[in-house]
């Protein structure tokens, strides 16, 4: 049988190959490659690839761009909050969804709903209701309550971020929800009947049973959320578009084209090789992180 | 006594918290068959009149059918593909154990690490240069960025998948691709829903690839209607008048088919995520 599959493995792997080649590891490659010449988009100041050649040059101009910098910071503050908030709300929400017997079906899917969408509708939808129903109605000087900080969010950068990770919880929360709801489903019930023998209370129960057996559903929900926030995008161009200084690293790499004339691919393309570094940087650290937990805990 | 109590809060919160998650769609709702005085005046009232002629303007202004129509042909011939693809290659990976074949594996593991951003100049030159920045494009490069987590999971499946079957059906007489389509393929059914669950979603929503490829030219998908609606629109001011009525028609096709499928979405998320 091994000589069957070893016959057969080219042909059959083969259509894959090819897509992941030509969508994903020349780009990739000659990105790299590119973002080390002034490249222009359509075609390489100075010639070919090797005589536009710069070196670290873009890698510079990108460090030295603040649009760019305080989209890194503005990236990375975002991702931590957003992290933090979304897998609190999401273990929340699993835990009492998981806590009622009537209804669990209809709750569920009524947080779920939200993440159908794309970001774009919501983003639209969210933009009335941060301008308009916070700003007058509910928080405003004559609304419900008057909260100050929550009027006019998408006019000023902290508080716009503050609203995004608002709009975003909202749509992300129902869908990691889902992952902790099968993460505690799978937590054997004796392991909770023994520990309330021995006298466990409530919140002992959480520490000593749910969290440990919950850490592989913890990596997942973390590795998902951590990548999503990273490279969001949708929701950024419509709540405020990158006004007032709002620019995720996503879109600062998309607008970077436009910020000048002729448009300096070659430094959008440095800023996107940065862009991935940090992803996979983030990304590895978090997985051999919780992975050990993981094992630590079991 | 105690307990009864509690499960009662319970239920108050979570209905509380169930208001709060829906308040932006009924909000969407309501807010799509008003005018824009009427909007900006009151936008927490019900519609003094139930106009449905703010929707009917505003799918003829995304063009709704035929966008509709573009969406949904373009998710599906991408999923296809995706599905076709990476159950082939999962499974061959999974039953090859030559070097070659933890070589492919790795790569397309390791691919999910890298951002869209980092490859989205150099494949728009390189597509674009093959005369392929169109519908068929679109197709490939979803194509191609499905296929690192499809794979996954398919590898993850055909493993426990006993070789034994395959070798009755090789006795048989059967050839590897006639043995897979009709004996491991079928088997693979539910890896096979998950995989067409989360590339659907994603695709059907996806604003980025399409903006780059198509753009503002003639084959816009939904999403893309939308985005251009609102910046056109928004030249004059914030038409809200337009923008919720189509924001609402751009929703409805996808909750509707959650609705009638969401057992096996919910299920094709808790799998994608477990096995992933």
């Amino acid at each position: 049988m091994d000589k069957y599959y070893k016959k057969w493995f080219l042909p059959v792997v083969t259509p894959a190959a090819i897509l992941f080649f030509a969508v994903i590891v020349i780009p990739f490659a000659a990105g790299v490659l590119y973002s080390f010449t002034s490249w222009r988009g359509t075609y390489f100041a100075g010639g070919g690839v090797f005589e536009s050649f710069v070196g670290f040059d873009n890698y510079i101009a990108a460090f030295k761009n603040p649009r760019f910098t305080n989209a890194f910071f503005y990236t990375v503050k975002f991702t931590l909050l957003a992290v933090v908030v979304i897998n609190v709300v999401a273990l929340v929400l699993a835990l009492m969804v998981t806590s009622v017997r009537q209804g669990a079906g209809v709750y569920r899917t009524v947080f779920f709903l939200p993440n159908l969408l794309g970001g774009l509708a919501l983003g639209f939808i969210w933009q009335f209701i941060f301008q308009n129903v916070f700003s007058d109605i509910l928080f405003g000087a004559n609304g419900i309550v008057s909260i100050p900080f929550l009027t006019n969010m998408l006019q000023d950068s902290n508080k716009a971020l503050i609203a995004l990770v608002f709009m975003v919880t909202w749509q992300m929360a129902g869908y990691m929800m889902i992952i902790y709801i099968t993460g505690l489903n799978n937590i054997p019930a004796d392991l909770y009947e023994a520990a309330q023998i021995d006298g466990a209370g409530k919140l002992q129960q959480f520490k000593v049973i749910t969290l440990p057996m919950l850490m592989p559903a913890i990596t997942i929900v973390f590795f998902l959320t951590l990548a999503n926030c990273f490279k969001l995008l949708d929701q950024n161009v419509a709540l405020t578009d990158g006004n007032f200084n709002t620019r995720l690293l996503a879109m600062q790499i998309l607008r970077t084209t436009r910020d000048t004339a002729p448009p300096d691919y070659g430094m959008a393309q440095a800023q996107a090789v940065i862009f991935f570094v940090l992803i996979a940087a983030v990304t590895l650290i978090q997985l051999s992180v919780t992975k050990r937990r993981e094992v630590e805990l079991s | 006594m105690k307990k009864k109590t509690n499960l009662a809060i319970l239920y108050v919160v979570l209905t509380v918290l169930s208001a709060v998650t829906l308040s932006p769609l009924a909000f969407l709702f309501i807010n799509s068959f008003k005018t824009q005085s009427e909007i900006i005046g009151s936008p927490t009232a019900l519609p003094e009149q139930w106009n449905i002629g703010y929707i009917i303007r505003a799918a003829g202004e995304i063009d709704f059918f035929r966008s509709l129509t573009i969406t949904f042909v373009v998710t599906v011939l991408s999923v296809a593909l995706i599905v076709l693809v990476s159950s082939l290659a999962g499974w061959i990976i999974a039953r090859s154990k030559t070097r070659l074949s933890s070589l492919a594996l790795y790569m397309f593991t390791a691919a999910m690490l890298i951002p869209f951003q980092a490859v989205m100049y150099p494949l728009l030159s390189i597509f674009e240069t093959a005369g392929l920045k169109n519908i068929t494009g679109l197709i490939i490069m979803y194509g191609g960025f499905g296929l690192s987590l499809s794979v996954f999971l398919y590898h993850g499946f055909a493993k426990s998948i006993p070789r034994g079957i395959e070798e009755a059906a090789l006795i048989d007489g059967a050839g590897a691709m006639r043995m897979f389509f009709s004996v491991i393929f079928p088997l693979m059914k539910s890896t096979t829903a998950t995989v067409i669950i989360l590339n659907a979603l994603w695709i059907w929503n996806d604003y980025l690839l399409p903006f780059l490829v198509i753009g503002n030219g003639s084959n816009r998908t939904l999403t893309l209607e939308l985005y251009f609606a609102r910046m056109t629109a928004g030249q004059f001011g914030n038409p809200w008048e337009l923008i919720f009525p189509a924001v609402l028609i751009s929703i409805v096709p996808i909750v509707t088919v959650f609705l009638f499928l969401q057992k096996y979405i919910v299920r094709g998320v808790a799998d994608g995520a477990v096995k992933g």
